[in-house]
C-alpha cells in the first residue's frame, strides 16, 4: 500500500503521511436506541467500491478532511475539507 | 582455451586480469567479466546443484534470468554469477552441494529417489510422528534450500539507504526501446529516470553486436539529462511507486508516467535432459560469445521455434563456433537468417525439434526429430555436440506491468501471453509490447516516451501530430511479424526427467501428478508444486507450466491463464530493503542532565525516559521525606482557546469544565462513545477563553487528533494548539517542595496563596512558568510547565536550590510506586479497552445530568443503569511476594474472575500493595481474595481508599 | 491574552535541542539574543565550501516561530516574505510566522492585535537549514516530499513527513531549504541529517558561514 493522497491544504503526499479515520459514520443526533448505538459504535458498511472516509494529515498541516476512495483499487477520487466553522 | 579471438564490442579488457577464488581455488578472469563468464572461460561447466535432486546445472541464460548460476559471494548467498561483475579478491562459493560441487552426496535422490520426490512429499511424508518434526526439519533444511546465511554476521559493513526520486517519467528497461523512450520524453522537456538491470544500457543491442548503436543512444540520453541507473533492477510496482535497487541504494521512484520497456524472456523447451550443463538458451550462448569473447561450445546444435534461434546460429558461426545442425520446428519460412544458413551450408532440419539430450556430467549427445516422437521413431537424428542452443520462443516480460494492473491474453499465433489492457499512466514499448526487431523497438520506444510526455503537457500540437503518425506506423508493422511455431508442452514422449521449473526441480511428471491429485488450476498447482515461486519468479517456467496444465486438463492456454509474480521481481538482499534505520526518539530538553546523573534510560512510548537514577526505592522515599524532582515533559499538552472552548470540553469529557474558574484545575477522564476510558489528565482554566489540557504521555498525539477530529465535525469556534514539545515540565514534590520553590520565585507559595488544584503563572529562576498544584505522587507538589528551551537552566536552578534541602531526582519507576500508594490509575495499565469510569471506580466523574450529548453519554447511561461485574480496587498482601502484573484473581478457587494490574513493594508502607479488578461483591474494605501467580497462591485484603494519605490531608497542606 | 510561559525569556539561557550534537561536531557556541547559537565549526572557508560544493546543514532552532489561527488570507503552498519574517500557511485558518529571535516579542504583540489565537511555538519546533547543490539529495534520503523546481519553487512551503515524523520544509533560496520539526526530536533529526549529508560529502556549518553563503 503506497498510494498518494492529496491533502486539500498541502497537495499530494504518500499515504503514510496520513492518519485514517475510517469511513464516515455519522453520530446519532438524539438519544439513540441500544441497537442504533451498537450499530454506530461497532458496525461499518465496509463496501467494495467508493466510500467516503475521514483522513488526517498528521505529518503535515494536521487537518482532518474527507476523501472518496475506491476500496478495491485505492483510487482516490476526491478530497475536501469539511465546511469551516461559521 | 575457450576464449575466442577479440570480438568487436566485447565487454572484457584482455589486457587486465582479475583474480578471485571459487571454492578456495584461484581463478583468473578479465576486467569486464562476470563471475559466470570468468568461470566458464576457466573451464567450469557445473555452476550449481539443483534444489531437490542435486543435479548438475550450468550456465543457461547468461542474463540473470534463470536460477542455474546462483552462488555465494563474500558470504552473501543467492548472487547470480552470470551478471555479477568480477572483482579482485572476491570469494565465491557454490551453493547447495555437499561435500563439493563435483561430488554431491545428495545426488542419490535423483538416481534412486523415486518415492521421495513427488510434489507435496514433505507434507505427505514427514507428518508422523509429530514429535520428530524438529529432526525432519533439520535434515530437510540441510538437503534443500539455496545457500546459507552465515550464522555469525560481523557488524554490518555496507551501508544501505533509501533515496526518494520524483520524476515525470520512469523508464523501466534500458534496451533499444527504453533508451529511445527516455530520449523522446527528455527531448520534449520531461524529467526522466531510466533503470536498467545490466551494467550498461543497451540490452539486446549489446548482446547482438550492435554496441555502437547502444552507446550512441546512451550518450544521447545522458546529454539530455536522463538519469541513467545501471545494474539497477526494478523490484515491483506498488501503486505507482517503483523501488529500484542499485547496489547499496534503494531508489524509491515516484513518477507520473511509467514506460515499461522490460523486453521479452527467451523460453526453454521441455525434453528429457533439458537441464544438462551444455544446454543453453540461444541468447545465452550468443551473449557468452559476443560480450565476453568466449566460445560457448566447440560443436553446437541449435533447436528453435522462431528466427531468434536462426539468428543465434548465424552469430555463433560468425564467431567461429561449429554449428552441426539446426532444427527449426517450422515447416516453412525463408527469413534472412535462414538464407544465410543455407548459403553457409548449415544442415537444417525443418519441422524438427530436440527430443532428448544426454551426457554424464555435461551434454554429449542430442536426438533431433519431429515433435512427439518416442524411442526410435522415424526421421530421428542423433548428433554428438557439447552445446545445444535452444530457443522456445520469447515471452513478453509482463510481470511488473501485471503488478501495476495490466492484463494479458493468450495469443494463439505467437504461442504466448500478450498485453491486452494497460493501467492508467503506464506505457509499454519494445518487445514487451510485441515489437520484434530492434528497429521497431526503437520506434515504439520513441512513440511511448513522447506519448507519456505529451500526457503530462510537454510538447506541442506539431509534436503530437508527428507521434500520432509514428504510432500508426508501429501498429501496422506488427502485422508483418515473423512466423513462430508453437511448441508442444513436452517435445517428446521419451523417458527421463523434463524440467518445467529449474528453481524448484519440478518435472513435467510432477505437474501431471498434481493434476491427478486434484490440483487442476494453475493457482493451485503453483502453490502445491511451487512452480514459478523460485528465484526466477516464473521467467523460465510460467509459460511451460501453463502449457503443461492446458495439456493435462484438456483446456486452452487462455482458459488456464497465468499467475501474477509477486514482488520482488528481482532477487534483492534484505539489507537493501531495510535501508537506514529511522527510529524517531523523542527526548526531553533535560535529557542530557539525566544521563549525567546516571539515569537508566528506557523507552516509554516514543520517548527516551529516565526510568530511575539507580535506586528507585530511595528516590521514592526522598519524595516522602524531603523532596523529589521528576521530568514529566512527556505529558501531552494542548491549548484549547476560543469562545466555545468550555463547550468543546463539556462535549468531549464526561465531567464538566465550562464552570471551572480561571486559575483552577480539574481532573478529567476521556471516554469513547462506547463509554470506554481513552485517556486522562488534568485541565487548568487559564482565562475565560482558554484551557490548558494535559494528557497521558502515550496518548498525546491521539488526544490532539481526537480533539481536532470532533472539532472538524462540530465546527465550534475553538482553536487547538499542541504544545507538547514546546513546554518542558517537572514535578517538584515533597515536604520541602514549597520551600525550594519559594526560594526561586516571587509567587506567594503559602498553602492559602497557592492552594491544591490552583494553576498560577510566575517566573521561576527567571523562567516564565505555568505552575499547577496537583498531587499525582501524593505529597505537596508543583508541576512547572515552561519553554523547553530553558530545560537545562531550570533543572539546574531547582537542583541547586533544593540540593542542600535534600532534593533528589526521581525516575518513572519510583513515580509508579508513589502513584500506586494513592491509587491513581494509569490508563492502559490499570484499565483496558473495556474499562468504563464506573468499573474503574470513578462514578463521580460522569455527569449524566449535563445538557450536552457528550461523547460516551448514551453508553454510560446504559452502563449506569446496568449491573457492574468487576471493578478496580486496591489490595494489600501479607506475604512479601510481589505478584506479577496480570496474575489472576480467584475468589473461591475456581476459574479466574479478575486480574492484578499493578503491584509494588512500598518501603513507605512496609508491605506489598497493588490494584486489581475483582467481582463487585468483593469490592469492600477487608474482603479477602486469592491471587494465583505462576502456581503460587496469595491471600490479599481488599482496600478501597488510597493506601497513603487516604483523606488527602498531606496533599492539601 | 498571551501565554507568556511559552516564550523563552531573556532572563534565562535558551538552548537548542541539538546543542549537544553540535558541540560534539566541534561547534563554537555564542550567546545571541538569549540563545546559545552554533555560529561556527571548522572555519568559514571550509563551511562556505560545503554550502557551495556539497551540502552544509546549520541549526537555526533559535528562530522565532509564532503560530496564528484565524483567517489569514495567505496563499497556501508558499511562504510570503513580509516585514522581515516568513509567513507560512498550513491551512486557510492556521499559519506559522518565522522571524529573527530579537523580533519575536514585537511580532507576538502585533499578531495578538490581529488574530484571535496566537501561540509562541519557538520552543516547540527545532529548525535546520540544509544548503548547497546536494541539499536536495540529502533530503531525498529521509523525506518523500517532492523538492524539484517544478514542484517546490523558491518560497515554496511544504508541510509533510521528514525522517518519519511530522515536519515542514521552506525553500528560502535557490539551494537552501529550512526544515522544521518537533523540538523533542532534535537529537534524532541531527543524526538523520548528519548521516545523510556526510555520506554525500557534506557536514555541519555555523550560522555565520550560512549567512555568507546565502547572501
Amino acid at each position: 500500500m503506497s498510494y498518494v493522497l492529496t491533502c486539500p491544504n498541502c497537495g499530494p503526499r504518500e499515504v503514510t503521511d496520513f492518519g485514517f479515520g475510517g469511513e464516515v459514520n455519522p453520530r446519532p443526533r438524539s438519544d439513540p436506541s441500544e441497537r442504533e448505538l451498537g450499530v454506530y459504535n461497532y458496525f461499518r458498511r465496509n463496501v467494495a467500491g467508493v466510500q467516503r472516509e475521514w483522513w488526517c494529515h498528521r505529518s503535515g498541516c494536521g487537518a482532518w478532511f474527507y476523501a472518496e476512495r475506491d476500496t478495491r483499487t485505492n483510487e482516490v477520487l476526491l478530497t475536501e475539507l469539511p465546511e469551516p466553522a461559521a | 582455451m575457450t576464449r575466442l579471438p577479440p570480438q568487436d564490442g566485447e565487454r572484457v579488457d584482455r589486457e587486465r586480469e582479475v583474480t578471485f577464488t571459487f571454492d578456495g581455488r584461484e581463478v583468473t578472469g578479465l576486467e569486464g567479466d562476470t563471475i559466470g563468464s570468468a568461470l566458464f572461460a576457466s573451464g567450469r561447466r557445473t555452476f550449481s546443484r539443483s534444489f531437490k535432486y542435486h543435479r548438475r546445472r550450468g550456465l543457461m541464460c547468461c542474463a540473470g534470468q534463470c536460477p542455474n548460476c546462483l552462488v555465494q559471494v563474500d558470504g552473501a548467498p543467492g548472487v547470480r554469477a552470470c551478471t555479477e561483475p568480477v572483482q579482485e579478491g572476491m570469494e565465491v562459493e557454490h551453493m547447495n552441494a555437499r561435500p563439493s560441487l563435483e561430488f554431491d552426496a545428495m545426488r542419490a535422490t535423483d538416481l534412486f529417489g523415486g518415492p521421495f520426490t513427488p510434489p507435496g512429499f514433505y507434507y505427505k511424508t514427514f507428518i508422523r510422528p509429530r514429535r520428530l518434526w524438529p529432526l525432519y526439519e533439520k535434515i530437510l533444511r540441510h538437503a534443500a534450500g539455496l545457500g546459507k546465511v552465515p550464522k555469525e554476521q560481523a557488524e554490518r559493513e555496507w551501508r544501505t539507504e533509501y533515496r526518494r526520486r520524483h520524476a515525470d517519467i520512469l523508464v523501466v528497461g534500458g534496451g533499444a526501446a527504453g533508451l529511445s523512450a527516455a530520449i523522446a520524453a527528455a527531448e520534449l522537456g520531461a524529467d526522466v529516470v531510466l533503470a536498467d538491470e545490466g551494467p550498461e544500457p543497451g540490452g539486446r543491442l549489446l548482446a547482438e553486436g550492435n554496441h555502437a548503436r547502444a552507446r550512441e543512444l546512451t550518450a544521447r540520453a545522458r546529454d539530455l539529462g536522463v538519469e541513467l541507473l545501471t545494474s539497477a533492477p526494478a523490484l515491483g510496482a506498488f501503486d505507482g511507486l517503483v523501488p529500484v535497487w542499485e547496489r547499496d541504494t534503494l531508489h524509491q521512484v515516484r513518477a507520473q508516467r511509467i514506460v515499461y520497456a522490460t523486453g521479452a524472456i527467451e523460453q526453454p523447451l521441455l525434453f528429457p535432459g533439458n537441464d544438462l550443463p551444455g544446454v543453453m538458451l540461444s541468447g545465452g550462448a550468443v551473449r557468452l560469445a559476443t560480450l565476453y569473447g568466449i566460445s560457448p561450445g566447440s560443436r553446437a546444435v541449435v533447436a528453435t521455434v522462431d528466427d531468434r534461434g536462426l539468428e543465434a546460429a548465424v552469430a555463433l558461426l560468425a564467431r567461429g563456433v561449429e554449428v552441426a545442425t539446426v532444427a527449426d520446428l517450422r515447416e516453412h519460412g525463408n527469413s534472412d537468417a535462414m538464407k544465410q544458413l543455407m548459403r553457409q551450408g548449415v544442415h537444417v532440419l525443418r519441422g524438427a525439434t530436440v527430443l532428448q539430450a544426454e551426457g554424464r556430467s555435461s551434454l554429449q549427445r542430442v536426438t533431433l526429430g519431429p515433435p512427439g516422437a518416442g524411442e526410435g521413431g522415424a526421421g530421428e537424428h542423433e548428433l554428438t555436440c557439447d552445446l545445444l542452443a535452444v530457443s522456445g520462443g520469447s515471452a513478453p516480460a509482463t510481470s511488473l506491468l501485471a503488478q501495476s494492473g495490466a492484463r494479458t491474453r493468450y495469443d494463439e499465433r505467437l504461442g504466448h501471453f500478450v498485453l491486452s489492457e494497460m493501467p492508467e499512466g503506464a506505457h509499454a514499448a519494445g518487445e514487451v509490447a510485441g515489437s520484434g526487431s530492434l528497429f521497431e523497438a526503437e520506434r515504439s520506444g520513441a512513440v511511448a516516451g513522447a506519448g507519456a510526455a505529451h500526457e503530462l503537457g510537454f510538447g506541442d500540437d506539431e509534436s503530437r501530430a508527428r507521434v500520432e503518425t509514428e504510432r500508426k506506423t508501429v501498429l501496422n508493422s506488427r502485422d508483418g511479424m515473423p512466423e513462430v511455431a508453437v511448441p508442444p508442452a513436452v517435445t517428446s514422449s521419451r523417458r527421463g526427467k523434463c524440467f518445467a521449473c529449474l528453481c524448484e526441480d519440478v518435472t513435467a511428471k510432477d505437474i501431471h501428478l498434481s493434476v491427478e491429485e486434484g490440483y487442476d488450476s494453475i493457482e493451485l498447482s503453483k502453490r502445491y508444486t511451487t512452480t514459478t515461486m523460485g528465484p526466477c519468479q516464473g521467467r523460465m517456467c510460467q509459460l511451460p507450466a501453463v502449457r503443461l496444465m492446458a495439456e493435462e486438463t484438456g483446456t486452452s492456454l487462455a482458459d488456464v491463464g497465468t499467475t501474477t509474480a509477486r514482488p520482488p521481481w528481482h532477487a534483492v538482499p534484505m539489507g537493501a530493503l531495510a535501508g537506514r534505520p529511522f527510529e524517531p526518539a523523542k527526548r526531553s530538553s533535560m535529557h542530557a542532565r539525566h544521563r549525567e546523573l546516571g539515569a537508566n534510560v528506557l523507552w516509554a512510548g516514543d520517548w527516551r525516559r529516565a526510568y530511575d537514577y539507580g535506586d528507585p526505592r530511595a528516590e521514592a522515599l526522598a519524595v516522602h521525606e524531603t523532596a523529589g524532582l521528576i521530568d514529566v515533559s512527556t505529558l501531552g499538552k494542548l491549548i484549547v482557546r476560543g469562545p466555545d472552548a468550555g463547550e468543546l470540553l463539556d462535549r468531549l469529557y464526561p465531567n464538566r469544565f465550562s464552570n471551572l474558574a480561571p486559575g483552577r484545575i480539574r481532573y478529567g477522564v476521556m471516554a469513547s462513545d462506547a463509554g470506554r476510558i481513552m485517556d486522562d489528565g488534568t485541565i487548568c482554566r487559564l482565562d475565560d477563553d482558554s484551557f490548558y489540557v494535559t494528557t497521558t504521555s502515550s496518548g498525546a498525539g491521539a488526544v490532539y487528533q481526537w480533539f481536532s477530529w470532533w472539532l472538524a465535525d462540530w465546527r465550534l469556534n475553538v482553536h487547538l494548539t499542541d504544545v507538547t514539545q514546546g513546554l518542558s515540565a517537572v514535578n517538584l514534590a515533597g515536604p520541602r517542595a514549597r520551600e525550594i520553590l519559594a526560594s526561586l520565585t516571587d509567587l506567594d507559595c503559602s498553602a492559602e496563596g497557592f492552594a491544591y488544584l490552583d494553576g498560577k503563572r510566575a517566573d521561576v529562576a527567571g523562567v516564565p512558568c505555568l505552575l499547577l498544584r496537583i498531587g499525582f505522587v501524593g505529597e505537596v507538589g508543583y508541576e512547572l510547565h515552561f519553554p523547553s528551551a530553558h530545560g537545562e537552566h531550570l533543572w539546574d536552578a531547582l537542583m541547586e536550590a533544593g540540593g542542600p534541602l535534600g532534593l533528589r531526582p526521581f525516575g518513572l519507576e519510583p513515580q509508579r510506586l508513589l502513584r500506586l500508594q494513592k491509587m491513581h490509575i494509569l490508563v492502559g495499565q490499570d484499565t483496558d479497552s473495556e474499562s468504563t469510569p464506573f468499573g474503574a471506580a470513578m462514578p463521580w466523574i460522569v455527569k449524566l445530568d449535563k445538557e450536552q450529548p457528550f461523547i460516551g453519554k448514551w453508553a454510560l447511561e446504559k452502563a449506569a443503569s446496568g449491573e457492574l461485574e468487576t471493578t478496580l480496587v486496591g489490595f494489600r498482601l501479607a506475604d512479601g511476594h510481589v505478584p506479577t502484573e496480570g496474575a489472576v484473581v480467584l475468589p473461591d478457587g475456581d476459574g479466574p474472575v479478575g486480574q492484578v494490574t499493578s503491584a509494588r513493594f512500598s518501603p513507605q508502607l512496609g508491605g506489598v500493595i497493588g490494584m486489581a479488578w475483582v467481582p463487585v461483591s468483593l469490592a469492600k474494605d477487608g474482603a479477602s481474595v486469592t491471587i494465583s501467580d505462576e502456581g503460587r497462591r496469595l491471600q490479599a485484603e481488599v482496600v478501597t481508599k488510597p493506601f497513603y494519605d487516604p483523606d488527602g490531608e498531606v496533599l492539601r497542606s | 491574552m498571551s501565554y507568556e510561559f511559552l516564550t523563552p525569556a531573556p532572563t534565562a539561557l535558551a538552548r537548542s535541542p541539538m546543542e549537544r550534537q553540535a558541540l560534539a561536531a566541534g561547534a563554537r557556541l555564542e550567546q545571541r539574543d538569549g540563545w546559545n547559537v552554533a555560529v561556527a565549526y571548522d572555519g568559514e572557508p571550509p563551511e562556505r565550501g560545503r554550502c557551495a560544493a556539497t551540502a552544509g546543514f546549520a541549526d537555526r532552532s533559535h528562530l522565532g516561530k509564532v503560530e496564528l489561527q484565524g483567517s489569514h488570507g495567505l496563499p497556501l503552498g508558499q511562504a510570503t516574505r513580509r516585514d522581515d519574517a516568513w509567513w507560512c500557511p498550513f491551512t486557510p485558518e492556521k499559519a506559522l510566522v518565522l522571524c529573527e529571535p530579537a523580533d519575536t516579542a514585537t511580532l507576538l504583540e502585533r499578531l495578538e492585535g490581529t488574530f484571535p489565537t496566537v501561540v509562541d511555538l519557538t520552543s516547540a519546533l527545532a529548525a535546520l537549514t540544509i544548503s548547497g547543490p546536494l541539499a536536495r539529495e540529502v533530503f531525498a534520503r529521509f523525506t518523500a516530499i517532492d523538492l524539484r523546481d517544478s514542484a517546490t519553487p523558491v518560497e515554496g512551503f511544504r508541510p509533510g513527513s521528514v525522517g518519519r515524523t511530522p515536519g515542514a520544509i521552506l525553500r528560502e533560496a535557490g539551494e537552501s531549504w529550512l526544515m522544521l520539526f518537533g523540538a523533542a526530536l532534535g537529537s534524532y533529526m541531527w543524526t538523520v541529517v548528519a548521516d545523510a549529508a556526510e555520506s554525500l560529502g557534506g557536514g555541519p556549518v555555523g550560522v555565520d558561514a550560512l549567512a555568507v553563503a546565502n547572501a
